[in-house]
C-alpha cells in the first residue's frame, strides 16, 4: 500500500464542511470565520503554557505538544505528499525547535502561527531537500477563456451536485490528495493552510512570510488546478 | 450562442474571464458593493459562470475533506518519546 493509501485509510470524511459549503446558494461565503475565532481562542488558552515554556517547562512542551501536533501532522503530511515517515520527523524538528527557542517567540503573532510556520518551513526544506516533487504544467487544466473574455468551452457544466458521499470516497480523496501533491510546494502550503486547515488569508502570509495578496493569488490558482482536476475526473473539460 | 454573448457583455459590464477572476473576492465578501452587483447581475444571466461558481465552491469543499482530526496514538506516541528523549539528552 502507497503511503499516500495509507494515510488516505485513516483519515475521517468531515461530516460538517470546514469550509462554507458549497452548494444551490451562490452567496459569498463567510469563510473560515469560525476556524479563526477557534484558532484565536485556542491560542489564548496556551498563552500560559507558552510562558512557562520560556523557562523550559518540559510538561508545558508536552501539553502543547497534545494540543497541536494533530493539526501540525496533519500540515507536515499534507505539503509531503502523504509521506508519514518524513512527516513524523518534521514534528519531531518543529517541537525541538520550539522547546530550544520558545524565548525567541515575541507574541507580535499567535504561537500557533508561530509553530504552522516551523511545521511549513521544515516540510519544505525537506521536499527541497529529497528532490522527489514533480510539479505539473497549471494551464491544461485552468478555464480558458475566448478572446472576448467568454469561457472558451460552452456549456460550462455543473458536476457539483455531485453526492456529498463521493467526495468521501477513497478514489476521489486519493485523486483530490494527488492533485494537491502536484502543485507548487508554496501554492500547496497555501491551499492546505487554508481549504484543509481554516486559516485566514491573513495567517498563512504570516505563516509563509507573503503579503494577502501574494496568498489570495496563490490560493485562487491553486483552487482552480484542483476545479480543473475534479471536472476531468467527473469526465468534465477542464476549462 | 452569439446573440447571447452579445446580451450579457451588454447587460452586466464584465466578461466571464472577468468573472472568474473575481470569484475568490466575492466568495470572501470583499468585492465593494458596485463589483458584487456586477458579479451578481452577470450571474443572473449567464449559467456557465454560475456553474463555474457552483463548481470552484465545491471544489474547496472537497479540498475541506481531506482534514485529519485525529493521528494514530501510536505516531504520536513515537513522535514525543524521540523529543522526550532528546531533551533529556
Amino acid at each position: 500500500m502507497s503511503a499516500e493509501n495509507l494515510f488516505a485509510s485513516r483519515i475521517s470524511f468531515a461530516e460538517t464542511p470546514r469550509v462554507s459549503p458549497a452548494g444551490a446558494s451562490l452567496a459569498p461565503m463567510k469563510n473560515r470565520a469560525k476556524a479563526v475565532a477557534k484558532n484565536k481562542k485556542g491560542s489564548e488558552s496556551q498563552t500560559g503554557l507558552i510562558e512557562r515554556l520560556k523557562a523550559g517547562d518540559e510538561a508545558a512542551l508536552e501539553s502543547l505538544f497534545k494540543l497541536n501536533s494533530a493539526k501540525l501532522y496533519n500540515v507536515a503530511l499534507r505539503i509531503l505528499g502523504g509521506d508519514a515517515s518524513d512527516a513524523e520527523e518534521v514534528l519531531q524538528d518543529v517541537f525541538m525547535t520550539a522547546f530550544r527557542k520558545a524565548r525567541m517567540f515575541q507574541g507580535n503573532s499567535q504561537f500557533s502561527t508561530w509553530l504552522y510556520r516551523l511545521t511549513v518551513n521544515a516540510a519544505l526544506g525537506r521536499m527541497r531537500r529529497s528532490k522527489k516533487h514533480k510539479e505539473v504544467e497549471y494551464e491544461e487544466f485552468l478555464p480558458k477563456f475566448q478572446k472576448d473574455g467568454h469561457h472558451q468551452v460552452r456549456p460550462v457544466v455543473d458536476w457539483s451536485d455531485t453526492p456529498d458521499e463521493y467526495y468521501g470516497l477513497q478514489e476521489t480523496r486519493a485523486l483530490l490528495a494527488q492533485a494537491l501533491n502536484q502543485l507548487k510546494p508554496v501554492d500547496k502550503s497555501v491551499v492546505v493552510l487554508s481549504d484543509v486547515e481554516g486559516l485566514s488569508d491573513k495567517q498563512i502570509a504570516e505563516t509563509l512570510n507573503l503579503t494577502v495578496s501574494a496568498v489570495k493569488t496563490r490560493l485562487h490558482r491553486g483552487r482552480l488546478f484542483l476545479r480543473g482536476k475534479l471536472a476531468v475526473h467527473f469526465g468534465h473539460s477542464a476549462a | 450562442m452569439a446573440q447571447r454573448i452579445t446580451k450579457t457583455k451588454h447587460l452586466t459590464n464584465k466578461t466571464c474571464k472577468q468573472i472568474a477572476a473575481l470569484v475568490l473576492a466575492y466568495l470572501n465578501d470583499e468585492l465593494s458593493p458596485r463589483r458584487k452587483r456586477d458579479f451578481q447581475q452577470h450571474l443572473k444571466i449567464c449559467p456557465d459562470c454560475v456553474n463555474f461558481l457552483k463548481t470552484y465552491k465545491k471544489t474547496i469543499q472537497a479540498t475541506g475533506t481531506l482534514y485529519a482530526d485525529d493521528m494514530p496514538s501510536k505516531v504520536r506516541d513515537n513522535i514525543w518519546q524521540f523529543i522526550r528523549s532528546k531533551m533529556r539528552a
